[in-house]
């Protein structure tokens, strides 16, 4: 009698440790879950697509090796593989996360130095447009100070596409005031060059009008 | 012992034959066909699948990865002689799967490189219309800085598009279709009365009457329109002569203040006659601008908040010779050439009547170059 209590007794101990040994990896799950969302917040969706959709895969797949271990019976149950998908979608996540932290600071170093560009393309505009007599072709002087205007204002914006965190907006903004800003300078060097060929011969209008 | 030998035989028959039969079930995967889908994510991966076609790529990219674990778990490796093997299954069916993917991402991508392309010329062609328009009709100082923001936007939708970030261009192009919209209504708002057919009536009823003043009176009338910038003169209500004139910077808007560069529209006279010697643009003929009327319109809008306080009304507004040949515009007066000058200087007097109108028929400068812009806008 007192030995078939021993047996029922191990018996329930050994099914217990059994048990105990095959609970599923919750928290490393929600630590592998929680490193895809970091991930992700990093800007690995726009810097590291690919990498961002794989590593959503490899969540996925540990997650569905858990759910396949919990669809068995309990003594058959091995979270050993789970663990190991968990971990390694944890690392793969860091170094997305890694990866996409460098693209992106890469990208707003890009638009800085592209928006310092564009800066000093525009100041050397105004510089010009200071320079440029009033009268003569003053409509044409007119429309380069509203132009040169309209790009600093623009600058602004480029700016705050940085502020945003949108860096590619901002390069292709900040180049296009260069362009412009380029080209604004070309014409009133050359409306200066035309101006001062005249210079001497003739005085400035009135005022008035 | 005669028996042993059979059955030691026929043990080691029957080893041989499980091994024979379990080595015969261990089933290999294609390394090609691992080789085929790594390639393929690759190929996705290059084509930017995740852009032009997240859904169907992160379906591929999760399977992928599930059955990469499974190729380097060997898990299904083992079988059964009848049992098939669904990993080859599995990764067969995904390459087909992957292959349609890849090819739905070459159709959006392009497609949106189509539409974006087709956008984007159109709007660099709708740019450049409206800017010939505007210069045509010496619009561009109406218009403020939106040009030059117009022209950086269509500028960033071509860096896009070269990038192949076609979406992004896509998008740039209509924002900056919808400036050039802004444009056109401002413009329209601006200029407008160029084409409005009540105050081109009121614009001819003024010519009318100015020529019938000559007429009754014998004597000599200008008449000057801005939109066809042509100073015509009257002698006895008969057209004596027509010149070309040049208007102020900003000639074509109505004059509201000092240094505006606008030409005033209104019936004026001559107030001085200024000869050689006695102004700085060759001869000059002096009008009486401001007048009631113009001081009425100038105190109104000021009232109305539309002139800044610190504005005056202007004056000097005259009708002069060149100065160099280098001043394309003046800062608000009208300007001949100076031999259709020293011509015009001799026919008129004291006191001749000077009306300047908008326009005088519907079919102006003006009032055709809105039209095409409207047109534009609506073919895009």
């Amino acid at each position: 009698m007192k030995s078939t209590i021993h047996v029922r007794g191990i018996a329930a101990v050994m099914l217990l440790l059994l048990a105990a040994c095959a609970k599923p990896p919750t928290e490393q799950i929600d630590t592998a879950e929680k490193a895809v969302k970091d991930a992700q917040q990093s800007g690995a969706t726009a810097y590291t697509p690919q990498d961002y959709a794989k590593l959503e895969g490899m969540l996925a797949n540990a997650k569905k090796e858990v759910a396949d271990q919990d669809a068995k019976f309990t003594l058959l149950r091995d979270y050993g593989k789970a663990e190991q998908l968990a971990a390694s979608t944890k690392a793969e996540a860091e170094r997305v996360k890694a990866e996409a932290e460098k693209k992106k600071e890469e990208a707003k170093t890009a638009a800085l130095q592209t928006l310092q560009v564009a800066q000093e393309a525009v100041k050397a505009t105004q510089e010009l447009v200071a320079k440029a007599p009033v009268g003569k072709d003053r409509a044409a002087l007119e429309a380069i100070k509203a132009d040169a205007e309209g790009l600093t204002k623009s600058l602004g914006e480029v700016q705050a596409a940085i502020d945003g965190g949108d860096y590619l907006a901002a390069q292709a903004k900040a180049k296009a005031i260069h362009e412009k800003s380029q080209a604004v300078s070309t014409e009133i060097q050359n409306a200066l060059a035309k101006i001062s060929a005249a210079k001497g011969k003739h005085s400035q209008p009135k005022k008035g009008k | 012992m005669g028996l042993a030998l059979p059955i030691s035989r026929l043990l080691t028959l029957i080893t041989v034959l499980t091994l024979t039969s379990l080595s015969g079930c261990v089933q290999t995967i294609p390394e090609d066909l691992v080789e085929a889908l790594e390639s393929l994510d690759r190929d996705l991966v290059a084509e930017r699948a995740a852009e032009f076609a997240p859904d169907e790529y992160t379906r591929f990219a999760r399977q992928w990865v599930a059955l990469k674990a499974r190729v380097q778990a060997d898990e299904d490796l083992i079988r059964w002689p009848w049992e098939p093997n669904r990993l080859e299954t599995d990764l067969r069916h995904l390459h087909e799967e992957g292959t349609r993917t890849a090819l739905e991402v070459a159709h959006r991508k392009d497609s949106q490189r189509l539409t974006a392309e087709e956008r984007l010329n159109r709007v660099e062609q709708r740019l450049q219309a409206m800017n010939t328009k505007i210069v045509e009709i010496d619009g561009r100082l109406v218009l403020g800085h939106k040009p030059v923001e117009t022209e950086l936007l269509v500028k960033q939708a071509r860096s896009f598009f070269d990038q192949g970030q076609f979406a992004r261009a896509l998008n740039s192009a209509d924002h900056a279709a919808q400036l050039l919209g802004a444009q056109r209504a401002t413009l329209n708002s601006e200029l407008g009365r160029y084409a409005d057919q009540d105050r081109i009536n009121a614009w001819r009823a003024m010519a009318r009457r100015t020529i019938q003043w000559s007429r009754a009176h014998h004597a000599s009338a200008i008449i000057v329109s801005k939109a066809d910038r042509i100073l015509t003169l009257y002698k006895n209500g008969r057209k004596v002569l027509s010149y070309p004139v040049r208007l102020g910077y900003n000639g074509i808007r109505e004059k509201r203040y000092q240094g505006d560069g606008a030409t005033p529209e209104g019936q004026y006279h001559i107030t001085h006659k200024r000869g050689e010697g006695h102004t700085q643009f060759y001869r000059a003929l002096v009008l009486d601008y401001p007048n009631a009327n113009d001081r009425r319109r100038f105190k109104l809008a000021r009232k109305a908040g539309r002139i800044p306080l610190e504005r005056n009304i202007g004056g000097q507004i005259e009708i002069h010779g060149v100065e160099n040949e280098l001043m394309g515009q003046t800062l608000g007066c009208i300007m001949l050439d100076n031999p259709e000058m020293e011509k015009l200087f001799a026919l008129v007097e004291m006191g001749t009547p000077i009306t300047i109108v908008g326009a005088l028929h519907s079919q102006n400068a003006v009032a055709l170059a809105l039209a095409d812009i409207g047109d534009q806008e609506e073919e895009t």
